[in-house]
């Protein structure tokens, strides 16, 4: 039975997107505005219904609805606006409230970097770009955006396969969330592994105990072979050094000294994924070149000169070459 | 049970999750969207980011859900793979626009009709 309401409020939404898509006059505007929203809210609600939600989370709840209303709205005035540097504004509008989500999730190293990497190097590009490729007002004439931009290509026919996608999707999670877990569970599972990360981080494993205890010289293995042990009240017990003293002592380290996000993420990024943080270096050095290599081109005015150097003819056809002199 | 239901594979465990996946399924598909309706090539390539950005939700609401950092660790990846597409294919937009003066997809289409 849900499925079939879920299927309906994607076919209002994918209306309005629709209609609004097919750039009809103001008011028709304004109508299918409420709709794609009306269906964009119906689907939320559906998946908000669908699974039961402890008291404790209404509030992030919450948050993230209203995120989810900002970041999916700007996200179809990237596709619907006339104005190019607008749909890219509108694109960073989508980033930073992807980056409160983000924070809602519990990621907040890799939502500060989404904005400083998309808002705030690869937006930056695409408007430079924009900027720079875009015609003077004067060619236009009167009209605020070109033919290209204002008319779209076949709205009816994307709109459906995107939200056959979409129904495709959402039929297939509501097929298998019978299986649920509780959120408590999650959580004792997340502090163990955060006390295992820090078992692998000797330093600041040191300095966290010492933290708690400032006359500790070192951390030692404890006689199960483990650095730290995991206790049911969130808390940690390892084993230490004290002062002169020989044998080693435990010391229970509080729920306050996991660490945090971003130590978790550079440890997994060292210690699971080295060779792919290799491999993105090498991609980014080669998107580096292939960008160097591909602006360069620029100087293929030249060209007709350094062939007759060369001895040899003229190779360009009437079209290029009254391009080229365009350009020049 | 505790122990069965860690080990199995749980979808949607909590409002919170579900909500960001419904936002990841909507941005990929509005990105695809407009993927095929936009006519000018730099549009074309903000919605492929778009649905990296779908893509990227998807999996940190997943490393939420696992609680588990590989997720987070990937979308840095995707991060990487998104700012070296941005520079290529930017690059090669502009390179397309030095050769007929305008954006539009539509200045290239006779390549598909030889």
């Amino acid at each position: 039975m849900v499925p079939t309401i879920f299927y309906a409020a994607c076919a209002i939404a994918a209306a309005g997107l629709a209609l609004l898509l097919m750039q009809s006059g103001s008011k028709f505007r304004m109508g299918a505005t409420i709709l794609g929203l009306a269906g964009i809210a119906w689907i939320l609600v559906i998946v908000v219904q669908t699974i039961p939600t402890p008291a404790s989370e209404i509030g992030p709840l919450g948050l993230m609805i209203l995120c989810a209303f900002v970041s999916v709205a700007s996200a179809v005035r990237v596709i619907t606006h006339h104005r190019p540097v607008f749909c890219a504004l509108y694109f960073v509008l989508v980033v930073v409230s992807g980056a409160a989500i983000y924070v809602l999730l519990s990621a907040e190293f890799v939502a500060f970097s989404l904005v400083i990497v998309y808002a705030g190097a690869i937006l930056i590009t695409y408007l430079f770009v924009l900027m720079l490729a875009q015609q003077s007002p004067a060619d236009i004439g009167s009209a605020d955006a070109v033919d290209y931009d204002r008319i779209a290509r076949e709205p009816a026919g994307a709109v459906i396969a995107g939200f056959v996608v979409i129904a495709v999707l959402g039929g297939s999670v509501f097929s298998v969330s019978e299986q649920k877990a509780e959120s408590i569970l999650d959580q004792n599972r997340a502090i163990r592994q955060g006390w295992g990360d820090l078992s692998m981080m000797p330093k600041l494993l040191l300095e966290q105990a010492r933290r708690t205890d400032s006359t500790v010289t070192a951390v030692v293995a404890r006689t199960d072979g483990q650095m730290i042990a995991a206790q049911t009240d969130h808390s940690a017990i390892i084993s230490v050094q004290r002062g002169c003293q020989k044998t080693p002592t435990d010391l229970t380290l509080a729920p306050s000294l996991l660490p945090d996000n971003t130590s978790r993420v550079g440890m997994a990024l060292v210690t699971r994924f080295p060779v792919s943080l290799e491999l993105a270096g090498i991609i980014l050095l080669m998107a580096m070149f292939g960008a160097v290599v591909l602006a360069r081109k620029q100087t293929d005015i030249a060209d007709d000169d350094r062939r007759a150097l060369a001895g040899l003819g003229k190779v360009m056809d009437g079209n290029q070459s009254s391009q080229g002199k365009a350009n020049r | 049970m505790n122990q069965e239901l860690s080990s199995g594979f749980t979808i949607a465990a909590n409002a919170p999750i579900a909500v960001a996946l419904a936002i990841s399924a909507l941005l990929f598909v509005i990105g695809l969207v407009g993927f095929l309706c936009r006519r000018n090539m730099i549009i074309m390539f903000l919605c492929t980011e778009l649905m990296f950005q779908g893509a990227a939700l998807a999996m940190i609401a997943f490393a939420r859900l696992r609680m588990d950092v590989s997720g987070q660790v990937f979308v840095i990846f995707i991060l990487t793979v998104a700012a070296a597409e941005a520079a290529l294919a930017l690059a090669l937009v502009v390179l397309l626009y030095r050769k007929r003066e305008t954006l539009s997809a539509d200045a290239w289409s006779d390549l598909g009709e030889s």
